[in-house]
């Protein structure tokens, strides 16, 4: 548990800010994953014998919150996924992640039988070697790219991390389980608010500092109340997304299959809303190209698609109709 | 009572479990809110309710023995608070008793006034009112005009109150006045415990906007309030109140969300059990009843993660208005929408879904105030931004 260690989760939170930073000179992907990889972060995960540093979910949080605001082009959280579930499974593979040696991501959307077929929604893939494939039966292939899988080019809302379809011919490489598929998915809801609470902090700081600057009618914007109020909004947002992540992650808390479902819809929406709101506030500014909330914008909606916000709704209704509002669960990422 | 030593306090692992087994077994049906009730309940059921709710051990968790309470930690109060949550029970007719007097009055009280107050509170022999707003000063408190004056018989208090949820209904009123002149702002403000049968406490009803008499109005023509019912020392009594208020806004009524995921689950649960409700729901109102859903969870993030900070000794400060600035306007759109949905409910509807109906009414127009009481959305926004975001400094 993370109380036994000799460090907190905020440890982490310079070390990455700092890699990431540094990750946008790099020249490539695999320049990137090797920055990232010598400072533990693709490992954070994974178990000691594939590399990694074992830690708990909690201590990549300040690291996808850190890539969120720093614009990081990576399939970090991908990484740092595959290398934790392979990790019991395929040692090779985990430790050839952990530590930076091949890239990999996941293809989010769609699951595909035993006969190939098309799957979307894979951040980063035109630059990957492997990907992720969900199958029909709640498992999980990680496909070598180019070896009976290939990227096709799309147009892709997220910048950092261009996301592509894949057209899988054979379905071939290390698998993952159902439960080990279920545990990544839930972990991801988290991983994911995280980085959207960084692109949302972010946003809003990049909007107060203008408010502070410009002045108009003789007055900083910030001196308006109107501007204070969007703002405020802006980091209740923010606020709400930390600590809903810091519930989903806490011993206490009651329910955590829920919470990190709620964790990760209610951030693409109070995410999205604090950003249009920073383009906002921004003036005409905001509107163009250099001004980078729209940046942010694009991420948060991007990762609301990989991890299917929208259809998550259902199944929050249905556990509603069911009843069962107070589950037995209580497994925790 | 610091929050550090809050966090000294046992916390006991079964008072959820306790509390849940002794609300399934004791909460009497005339009480319920998600039944129809024939009959309107009355001041001496909810005194008897409450005062066994205390008896139980469900009320006052964290309070000293000494004084009623059970001296438990803020977690045992959460985990109760859940539990009273998930409840279908009224809300409390003493709650500025319990959340607002009895912290002040154990923060700045004397002995014998803690001794006096504080058990009375919890038994539910004295309820109290808050008497802080004016009709000159509502969110801006420190525009109050009503006025002590020191005299050989005790303090003369001069000057109106406004917005005194349960006055008529109350025993004592917790109130804020000053010595000098509206010019002197926060200086000079000073708090009383006021007997509300004192001679020259005038109170007279307001009905609001659900129908209810709750709200009054308070006159005070040279009430005159004895030298023992003061509450601390001008200045200092205020300055105490105003850090126990920082808390007390930010953990009062912890119970809430769980009360609200009992208000959409009641909610929910009645249209399941009819084909036609439950398909107007799951047709047209899945996503937006998901959203709610979401943001009670939302909502619990604050509570729990406001709860371990207060039991780390952090410093809440200005961060209680996320909370209340979240619960107030998350819970008047699900209110919105349950009336909406309780309006296509069809016209030979069950005695559950007109139970159902009924609640969601009531909520709506009770929600109305939620955005405007323990300061109003504009004035929590204004918090946030100048003393959170601290906007009115230079980057």
């Amino acid at each position: 548990m993370a109380s036994d260690l000799d460090f907190s989760p905020a440890d982490f939170a310079d070390t990455a800010s700092a890699v990431v930073a540094a990750c946008s000179d790099a020249a490539d992907l695999p320049a990137r994953m090797a920055l990232l990889a010598e400072a533990g972060l693709t490992g954070i995960l994974a178990p000691e014998s594939a590399g990694g540093l074992a830690l708990p979910l909690d201590y990549a949080v300040p690291v996808m919150q850190a890539a969120g605001a720093g614009f990081l082009a990576a399939p970090l959280m991908e990484t740092m996924l595959l290398a934790r579930a392979f990790g019991d499974t395929d040692t090779d593979i985990a430790t050839a992640l952990a530590t930076g040696a091949t890239t990999a991501t996941i293809a989010w959307s769609g699951a595909l039988g035993s006969t190939g077929g098309i799957v979307g929604r894979a951040p980063s893939v035109q630059d990957c070697q492997h990907v992720l494939v969900f199958r029909t039966d709640g498992t999980a292939t990680l496909v070598a790219l180019g070896d009976g899988a290939q990227a096709l080019p799309e147009e892709s809302l997220d910048l950092e991390r261009p996301e592509g379809r894949v057209e899988v011919g054979t379905l071939t490489g290390p698998q993952l389980d159902a439960n080990a598929v279920t545990r990544l998915h839930r972990s991801a809801q988290i991983l994911r608010a995280a980085q959207i609470l960084g692109a949302t902090e972010d946003a809003m700081n990049r909007a107060a500092d203008y408010a502070r600057d410009r002045v108009q009618f003789g007055r900083a914007l910030a001196d308006f109340q109107a501007i204070q109020h969007h703002l405020a909004r802006q980091c209740l947002a923010v606020e709400t997304i930390r600590n809903s992540i810091a519930r989903s992650l806490s011993p206490h808390c009651e329910t955590p299959v829920a919470a990190a479902r709620a964790t990760f819809v209610g951030a693409c929406d109070l995410g999205a809303k604090a950003a249009e709101s920073a383009i906002q506030v921004h003036g005409g500014m905001g509107f163009t190209w250099d001004v980078p909330v729209h940046r942010h914008l694009r991420m948060t909606k991007a990762l609301a698609a990989q991890g299917g916000a929208a259809a998550l709704k259902r199944d929050v209704l249905d556990r509603l109709l069911s009843g069962q509002n107070k589950e037995e669960e209580q497994v925790h990422v | 009572m610091t929050p550090t030593a809050l966090a000294d306090r046992p916390q006991s692992s079964n008072v959820g479990p306790d509390a849940r087994k002794w609300l399934d077994a004791n909460l009497p049906d005339a009480l319920r809110e998600d039944v129809l009730q024939q009959t309107p309940r009355t001041l001496a059921d909810m005194r008897a309710w409450e005062a066994q709710l205390h008896k139980a051990g469900l009320v006052g968790s964290t309070w000293p023995e000494a004084y009623g309470g059970r001296g438990l930690g803020l977690r045992a109060h959460l985990d109760i608070s859940r539990e009273i949550g998930r409840t279908p029970m009224p809300e409390s007719v003493n709650s500025i008793g319990k959340e607002l007097a009895g912290p002040i009055i154990m923060a700045v009280g004397r002995e014998e006034q803690k001794l006096e107050y504080l058990p009375a509170i919890l038994e539910m022999r004295n309820i109290w009112c808050q008497g802080f707003s004016e009709p000159g000063a509502g969110s801006d408190l420190a525009g109050l005009r009503t006025r002590v004056e020191k005299t050989a018989d005790g303090w003369v208090v001069n000057g109106q109150k406004i917005w005194t949820s349960g006055a008529s209904k109350a025993d004592r009123i917790l109130l804020l006045a000053r010595t000098g002149t509206v010019e002197d702002r926060h200086k000079g403000l000073v708090l009383f415990a006021v007997r509300t049968d004192t001679p020259g406490v005038d109170i007279r009803e307001i009905r609001s906007i659900d129908g209810e008499r709750h709200f009054c109005e308070v006159f005070f023509n040279n009430a005159v309030v004895p030298e023992e019912d003061m509450l601390g020392s001008p200045d200092e009594g205020w300055a105490a109140a105003t850090r126990v208020l920082s808390i007390e806004r930010a953990t009062n009524r912890m119970h809430r969300a769980w009360r609200f995921e009992n208000q959409l689950q009641h909610l929910v649960s009645a249209c399941a059990a009819n084909p036609a409700t439950r398909e107007l729901v799951e047709r047209d109102y899945a996503a937006q009843l998901a959203d709610v859903s979401v943001n009670i969870d939302l909502l619990k993030g604050h509570v729990e993660t406001l709860v371990g900070s207060l039991i780390e000794g952090e410093e809440i400060g200005p961060r209680g208005s996320l909370p209340k600035l979240f619960w107030s306007e998350a819970h008047q759109s699900f209110a919105a929408l349950a009336l909406e949905i309780v309006s296509r409910f069809p016209p030979d509807m069950s005695d559950p879904l007109r139970a159902v109906k009924l609640r969601m009414e009531e909520i709506y127009l009770k929600a109305r105030a939620e955005t405007i009481y323990a300061g109003t959305t504009e004035i929590q926004l204004g918090i946030i931004a100048k003393r959170i975001l601290k906007l009115n400094r230079k980057a």
